[in-house]
């Protein structure tokens, strides 16, 4: 089954290849809409956008989609639900693709909660306590963007339709549209796990790795990038751009640091996936819509490929993720130990691998822009960051001695895994270049001083020195920890987001459901309805009862009653 | 109509029969099939003397055969074990009756009286085929706060028949009855029935104690009875109501977000999906009170959507009360690993639940979010709010019931068959396949 779908998949990655071509060279777009109802002189529309951007998007999506799915074969081969998993696989690829091609914000609301709700089943596939919370935690930030969706729904019915694209350019100084604006820019946060939601994101990793090769690297976090590539013309140059900017710094810089401390295998690349995410967003907040959308496209080859190397390292090591355990891993797995360096060096950047190409152009672009200084640091010292973990992960995994329990197994000849993994080394070599020649028109003119130029270099290899001498650390150092012991947690803990957005909001809000539940439904509403009610009946019911119980001696009463009235008014009239 | 009702009438025989239980079923089937035959339009069509449908009537008259349909079909326990299962058909015959004349008349007097009917076969659903004691007070519940709160709109409709000498529903949008009195009196008895929040309290109690069947009667029909009778009323009360509604407007919208903050305190399934429904009707109330174009289609879609997602939801509890002799979430857990099937339906449904697309609820949401961020941006937060948090609760029903370790102290238990399967699925078709043909919803 797993062969089957790859060879799907793989026909229409390059069926869409090519068709990409074609649309490039033509400079072809294609728009179809078909109207649901056409309702108070708005229609609602399903739209689809086909250019050239959609459909490289969608190429590089099937392509890592087909390889995940062959890949599976394997990897899941003795899992008792692999059709679900499959089929779970498939409906995400199909809501991403919706998300892709849709440019009307009704019909991108079918991908964008799509992927929110294939996600979280993906993400809780494991039947562990672990797996339950993350996907809570997943389905719950991603729900927050949906909402802000819809909201942009209910205020762009003042424009009279849902087609964005028709009217961005137009209507981008209105009042209504900066309010559109935030909230866009809000909900590509949320997908794109950006500071005050980027919790989600390691904890996703609970999922299968399959899945963090296909879902969190590669296709479901760049949701929110390309979302607001689409909205690039709408919010360049306006304030929150800039608050975009600073956060999507602030998670690049937070997710590099926190990277270090971690020494779970998963959760390292996806910390390193947070900090290249927040490059694109700070890099399409400058207004380089197209290198960012470069960068997502390199970038998904090599993090889809170095998630792919750690589910087989994860698979010889006993199902052990954590880092401290592995080393001379490649001398057991040369292959896949090659797979992983080359994935590593591209995303470090390494000339003529693929995430050079992206990188270094936005490393020198955002040199070359009139930016702050603020700016200019967090840059590169984040460049300097991902050198910093990379090296350190490699000296962990590759070079430092084995330290796993005594009985081992490791063999580099599943060929299934191998070989899918082999694409997209294939692919994380040569897509760099490949797409820096086809998708950008004319080159990028940068013009910079020698030591600007260089300067890239200079980080990277300071960040890989420290990272060396990190990973050398013994037991003594360990007080160095200790003495800093505040600051480590709250780096490590990434600046405590998952703290707070679990436990911090949850408590609140449940209690506060639990007191509404025992004050109002079982305690002011009864008492002023239901029980209430019934203990005045109840109260009135007994009273009266006690006048008929008492007959006799109630009328003997009102008998002297009448008689004193009766003597009152005779008095009265004499 | 005649035809119909005839239909219907001519069943009843049938009810008393031996083994005529998946006769009926499938005669009802038919039924909905005939009836989908009639054109649809926006004004009366099939007008009689006093009976007619247009579009909003027509929508609610094959929901309600549908989920009576779906009823029988849901409870094949009570004729595998022959318990009472005459008198269960009459009862459901009844109500079926019952709730297409409430749709269908054009009498407003005439729709109080069968309005207020079909509260009888209801409690009787409760009271004859709940499983605990507490049925009889929660039997209670249900008729005094409809009862208490209907008194008052029989008042109301003598004295409009006493000023206008008339009672027609279609005769009665050349008034403008400017009256607040007679305004609280006309809506209240509909808006209890919703429920909205404060006088919600009947809701969970009855669908706790109720049967299968009559859950999903209530949590499918009875509930838009009060939507349906509110888009007739306002008809003739929009001026006072367009001064008024703000109080209805922010009760509802606040109970909402309160509701869906209390669904995470329920370890009870139904008592969660009763409150899930407090939480839509919530929406479903203020898209009707704000009068636009918007809401009044909405919050139909939202009423027929929520028709077939909460009487589905319903159906999967009891599934898994026929199994484990439990709502508790405690005992609740883990299905997955039973019932895998049952599982991706669980899903489905709760997804529906939440208003993810494909479903009738989004569009429903999506255009009450419309009406009610163009009646006033500020009930942004609530909508927000609630949301955020009804997919919270969806969430925690589907992966507390599903996900996990399984009850250790479980004795036995037996997989799906596929009437469950085919009960699900002919929930969640209409509910998701509908919205390829939305002018049946939206008419321009």
């Amino acid at each position: 089954m797993c062969t089957h779908f790859f060879f799907f998949l793989f026909f229409f990655s390059m069926l869409s290849f090519f068709f990409m071509i074609y649309f490039v060279m033509n400079n072809l777009v294609i728009f179809f809409e078909w109207e649901l109802i056409s309702f108070n002189s708005i229609s609602i529309v399903m739209s689809m956008l086909f250019d050239w951007m959609t459909l490289l998007f969608m190429m590089f999506v099937l392509l890592i989609s087909s390889v995940v799915i062959y890949y599976s074969k394997s990897y899941m081969s003795s899992d008792l639900n692999l059709i679900r998993f499959i089929i779970l696989v498939l409906l995400f690829v199909l809501s991403m693709i919706l998300l892709i091609i849709s440019p009307n914000i009704i019909s991108i609301l079918l991908g964008w909660d799509g992927l929110g709700l294939v996600s979280y089943c993906l993400v809780i596939y494991y039947q562990n306590l672990k797996s339950y919370n993350a996907g809570m935690l997943t389905a719950l930030s991603n729900r927050i963007g949906d909402v802000l969706i819809l909201m942009v729904i209910s205020w762009m019915l003042n424009y009279g339709s849902w087609n964005y694209i028709f009217y961005l350019n137009f209507m981008k100084n209105d009042l209504i549209m900066s309010f559109i604006s935030i909230m866009i820019i809000m909900a590509a946060m949320t997908k794109s796990a950006q500071i005050p939601f980027s919790s989600w994101l390691p904890a996703a990793m609970a999922a299968p790795t399959p899945v963090s090769a296909l879902v969190h690297s590669s296709t479901l976090v760049t949701a929110g990038v390309y979302l607001l590539i689409r909205f690039n013309m709408l919010i360049l140059n306006t304030f929150f751009i800039k608050i975009l900017l600073l956060l999507s710094m602030m998670t690049m810089f937070m997710a590099g640091v926190s990277a270090n401390y971690e020494f779970d295998l998963k959760k390292i690349i996806a910390l390193s996936t947070l900090s290249q995410l927040g490059l694109m967003m700070s890099i399409l907040s400058m207004g380089f819509p197209d290198l960012a959308f470069f960068h997502l496209l390199s970038h998904a080859m090599f993090k889809a490929l170095l998630f792919m190397c750690a589910g087989v390292i994860i698979h010889m090591m006993n199902d052990i993720q954590d880092i401290r355990y592995m080393g001379g891993i490649s001398l057991y797995l040369p292959m896949t130990s090659l797979c992983l360096n080359i994935s590593n060096m591209a995303l470090c950047g390494i000339p003529f691998l693929a995430g050079f190409y992206s990188k270094d152009m936005i490393m020198e672009m955002v040199s070359f822009s009139n930016l702050n200084l603020f700016v200019f640091f967090f840059y590169y010292i984040s460049m300097g960051l991902t050198m910093f973990y990379t090296i350190r992960l490699l000296m962990y995994m590759m070079i430092n001695d084995y330290n796993l329990l005594s009985i081992y197994n490791l063999y580099d000849e599943d060929y299934v895994m191998l070989k899918s993994m082999m694409v997209l080394l294939f692919m994380s070599v040569i897509s760099g270049s490949f797409l820096s020649w086809m998708i950008f028109y004319y080159p990028y003119m940068i013009y910079l001083p020698f030591n600007l130029k260089m300067m890239v270099i200079y980080v990277s290899l300071m960040g890989g020195v420290m990272g060396f001498l990190i990973s050398n650390m013994k037991i003594y150092s360990v007080n160095k920890f200790i003495m800093t012991y505040n600051l480590s947690n709250f780096l490590c803990l990434m600046w405590f987001m998952p703290s707070l957005s679990t436990y911090g909001l949850s408590y609140y809000f449940l209690n506060f459901g639990y007191n509404l539940l025992k004050i109002v439904d079982l305690g002011w509403s009864e008492f002023y309805s239901g029980q209430g009610f019934m203990i005045i009946l109840k109260k009135y019911s007994i009273f009266y009862n006690i006048f008929q119980m008492n007959n006799f001696k109630i009328y003997l009463f009102s008998f002297v009653m009448w008689m004193i009235i009766i003597m009152y008014m005779l008095i009265i009239n004499i | 109509m005649m035809k119909f009702l005839f239909y219907m009438i001519f069943m009843i025989p049938l009810c008393f029969m031996v083994d005529m239980f998946w006769m009926v079923q499938f005669l009802l089937m038919l039924l909905m099939f005939l009836f989908m035959n009639c054109s649809l339009m926006y004004l009366n069509n099939n007008l009689s003397y006093m009976m007619s449908f247009d579009f909003i009537s027509f929508g609610l008259i094959l929901l309600s055969i549908w989920i009576c349909m779906l009823m029988l079909m849901s409870s094949e326990n009570l004729f595998k074990i022959n318990y009472y299962i005459n008198f269960f058909l009459i009862n459901i015959m009844m109500l079926l009756i019952l709730l297409f004349l409430t749709f269908s008349v054009m009498n407003l007097f005439l729709f109080y009286l069968f309005f207020e009917g079909s509260l009888i076969p209801t409690l009787l659903l409760i009271i004859g085929w709940g499983y605990q004691p507490e049925r009889i007070q929660a039997g209670m519940y249900l008729m005094f706060y409809t009862l208490f709160a209907s008194l008052p709109l029989l008042m109301g409709l003598f004295y409009m028949y006493n000023e206008l000498n008339s009672m027609m529903i279609y005769f009665l949008k050349f008034f403008n009855m400017n009256f607040i009195i007679l305004y609280i009196c006309m809506i209240l008895a509909f808006l209890v029935k919703m429920p909205m929040y404060f006088v919600h309290l009947w809701l969970p109690k009855a669908h706790v104690e109720a049967p299968v069947s009559g859950s999903m009667i209530l949590a499918g029909i009875m509930l838009k009875l009060g939507g349906y009778g509110l888009l007739r009323v306002l008809i003739f009360l929009q001026e006072i109501n367009l001064k008024l509604n703000y109080i209805w407007l922010i009760i509802s919208l606040m109970g909402g977000f309160y509701i869906s903050l209390k669904c995470f305190c329920q370890v009870d399934i139904k008592s969660l999906i009763a409150y899930s429904s407090v939480c839509h009707m919530s929406i479903v109330i203020s898209g009707i009170l704000v009068m636009n174009y918007w809401g009044y289609f909405g919050s139909y879609i939202m009423m027929i959507g929520h028709g077939l997602c909460s009487s589905g939801m319903f159906c999967l509890a009891n599934i898994n009360y026929e199994r484990l002799h439990s709502r508790s979430l405690f005992i609740n857990k883990g299905m997955m690993n039973f019932m895998p099937s049952l599982s991706m339906w669980w899903f489905l449904l709760m997804s529906s639940n939440m208003s993810a697309p494909p479903s009738l609820n989004l569009l429903g949401e999506i255009s009450l979010i419309n009406s009610l961020v163009s009646w006033s941006w500020l009930s942004m937060i609530m909508l927000m709010l609630i949301s955020f948090f009804s997919a919270g609760y969806s969430l925690y029903l589907y992966s507390y019931t599903q996900h996990g370790k399984f009850y250790q102290g479980m004795y036995s238990f037996y997989g799906g068959v596929s009437r469950e399967y085919l009960l699900l699925f002919l929930h969640w078709l209409p509910l998701n396949m509908m919205i390829l043909k939305v002018e049946y919803f939206m008419i321009n």
